[in-house]
């Protein structure tokens, strides 16, 4: 066997500062359509938020003087950016890896398929904290009428973002590598996607679900990004928050591992 | 000369089957080196292991003398790689997708930039440098995958079939840019099944046929050793061949042979006198063809096959 520096315990190599030439080469493919790719992200999540904020709202009582509108906006700063990180590590990799040769190409270049797997993550990830960006900035223009952002921590969204972005991203990425055919990924979004949507606590409070739909949530990433996003967009910190990052920071390397081992696996198959 | 590539007892194999089974060769810093042979004779194989991009199941395998296994990185950046495929990032320009591909190797920006121009002229493309992959056409598509594999100023550079699909005119604007390359010294390992690019441009090549070397040498020395200098082509009805056959047989000397390949019998050893009697015999002369011999001879003598099937 080829070593190509693999770590046996690992069964990959450590990857090296290459992987920046791939995350580089999404990069610059997202700069020349970006126009095509930053209407969505934008728009559906302030859409959802005024539709069911405003709408369903009216009939939602959340006790105290909240607006229901108000509970769903911290949360629209993660759950639609999420899509961006997903789609890219599902779809884009695909069509990567299978369609359009791009890693093959780069295969055989000195980038090892280490690096080719967590430059592609990391551009998934950089997608998720992109998106959150654009949701803060609408967000801010609606916050004179709405009163959504009540503290400037609200910034630190875009790294949590960015995190939660690489932990969604080297799962869905590890499931793209046993994908055989494009139809095959939307198996992920019914499995792993949605019920991570609905129980992310974005759109209802989670700790009045039955018990093992609660520990369910508190399972998938987002959950804990989306509390992070609410203290930050509230100015409302606690201790309680260290384990909500505790939980994304202790899953990062095992997430990225899982997703590099994954799909290091698939390119060096062929 | 000191060899670029050193294999010994090269084998790569999936599960039980060997699509490489114990090749030995060595390539001369600046030699045009072939792998000729049909689909499925271990060249692409071949050339993967070279490039580090599969890996060696056994045998001894060292580029720039560097062993392939331990040093993957280091060979890879002494290689160009011109893939069967042309894996151009169709979303970039032509242009930004040399500059993306320098990222790979580490070139810097300022180096990269030179060597991108310098490239994009030398294959005819300068003119085509701002646009998108989709307005260039078969031909330019590979000599843009050519640019790219120079952009990291390669010792070896990589060829596997590279006018596979390109109509004639690309194909010969192709091999003057190979040609040109070999001139200024490029090393250059090329895979093809086409005889008469084989012939054209190597300087020494290997026929292969599953998996194994049947022959290695210049390319007019394996014409002139195993297929002599002329070759009588017939193309007549099966009745009419029968009876040329028994003719022509004993007619032939101790290097004279005759082979059947589908519906066309070649007989090699054979010389104008050969040509004037079966001429004669034939109901329509037209379909008997004398004509000096290549390699496409070579290779069905060897296996009583053809290159392409």
């Amino acid at each position: 066997m080829r070593s190509g520096g693999v770590v046996p315990w690992l069964g990959i190599a450590i990857p090296g500062p290459r992987f920046i030439a791939v995350w580089q080469r999404d990069r610059d493919v997202f700069l020349r359509l970006w126009k095509a790719e930053v209407l969505a992200p934008t728009i559906e999540p302030i859409v959802t938020l005024l539709g069911l904020g405003l709408g369903l709202g009216a009939y939602v009582e959340l006790g105290g003087d909240r607006d229901y509108v108000e509970f769903l906006a911290p949360g629209m700063l993660m759950v639609f950016p999420m899509f961006g990180a997903m789609f890219e590590a599902l779809f884009g990799s695909y069509f990567r890896m299978d369609q359009h040769g791009t890693y093959a190409a780069i295969q055989a270049t000195p980038v090892r398929p280490e690096e080719i797997v967590l430059g592609d993550i990391a551009w998934a990830a950089t997608r998720m904290a992109l998106n959150t960006g654009l949701v803060l900035v609408m967000l801010l223009m609606l916050t004179p009428w709405l009163g959504f952002v009540k503290s400037p921590l609200v910034i630190l969204t875009l790294p949590v973002s960015l995190l939660c972005g690489l932990l969604i991203a080297g799962v869905s990425i590890a499931f793209t590598s046993i994908a055989r055919s494009i139809s095959q990924l939307s198996y992920f979004f019914s499995i792993y996607v949605l019920p991570m949507f609905w129980l992310s606590g974005a759109f209802f409070p989670t700790d009045d679900l039955p018990r093992w739909a609660d520990i369910a949530s508190n399972l998938f990433p987002l959950y804990h990004a989306v509390v992070l996003s609410r203290a930050l967009t509230e100015g409302d910190l606690s201790w309680g928050l260290l384990g909500n990052l505790g939980f994304l920071l202790a899953f990062l390397l095992p997430s990225l591992w899982l997703g590099i081992w994954a799909m290091r696996r698939r390119i060096i198959r062929g | 000369m000191t060899a670029i590539i050193r294999a010994e007892a090269l084998t790569r194999r999936y599960g039980d089957f060997f699509a490489v089974a114990g090749l030995d060769f060595e390539v001369a810093e600046g030699e045009f080196f072939g792998l000729l042979g049909p689909n499925g004779a271990g060249k692409t194989s071949t050339i993967k292991m070279i490039a580090c991009v599969q890996d060696v199941t056994d045998g001894l395998l060292e580029v720039g003398g560097l062993d392939v296994r331990t040093n993957d990185r280091a060979v890879k950046s002494l290689i160009g790689m011109v893939p069967q495929d042309d894996n151009l990032d169709e979303d970039l320009t032509v242009r930004r997708n040399l500059e993306v591909y320098a990222r790979y190797f580490g070139v810097p920006r300022h180096l990269a930039k030179e060597r991108i121009e310098e490239g994009l002229a030398l294959m005819q493309l300068d003119e085509k440098a701002d646009e998108p992959i989709s307005a260039l056409s078969g031909g330019m598509k590979r000599r843009l995958v050519i640019a790219r594999a120079l952009v990291n100023e390669p010792r070896l550079l990589i060829l596997d079939e590279p006018t596979t699909g390109l109509d004639p005119q690309a194909r010969h604007l192709v091999w003057r840019k190979l040609r040109l390359l070999r001139e200024r010294g490029t090393t250059i390992l090329l895979t093809t099944h086409y005889m008469d690019e084989a012939e054209q441009l190597c300087d020494r090549l290997i026929i292969m046929d599953n998996g194994k070397a049947l022959s290695e040498g210049r390319p007019r020395d394996l014409i002139a050793e195993h297929a002599g200098r002329e070759v009588l082509e017939l193309h007549l009805p099966p009745e009419e061949t029968a009876r040329v056959v028994e003719r022509l047989a004993p007619m032939l000397g101790e290097s004279g042979r005759i082979e059947q390949v589908e519906d066309v019998v070649y007989a090699y050893g054979v010389d104008e006198a050969h040509y004037r009697t079966v001429e004669e015999m034939a109901s329509d002369p037209y379909r008997v063809i004398f004509r000096r011999a290549n390699l496409e001879d070579v290779f069905l003598t060897l296996t009583g096959r053809g290159l392409v099937e």
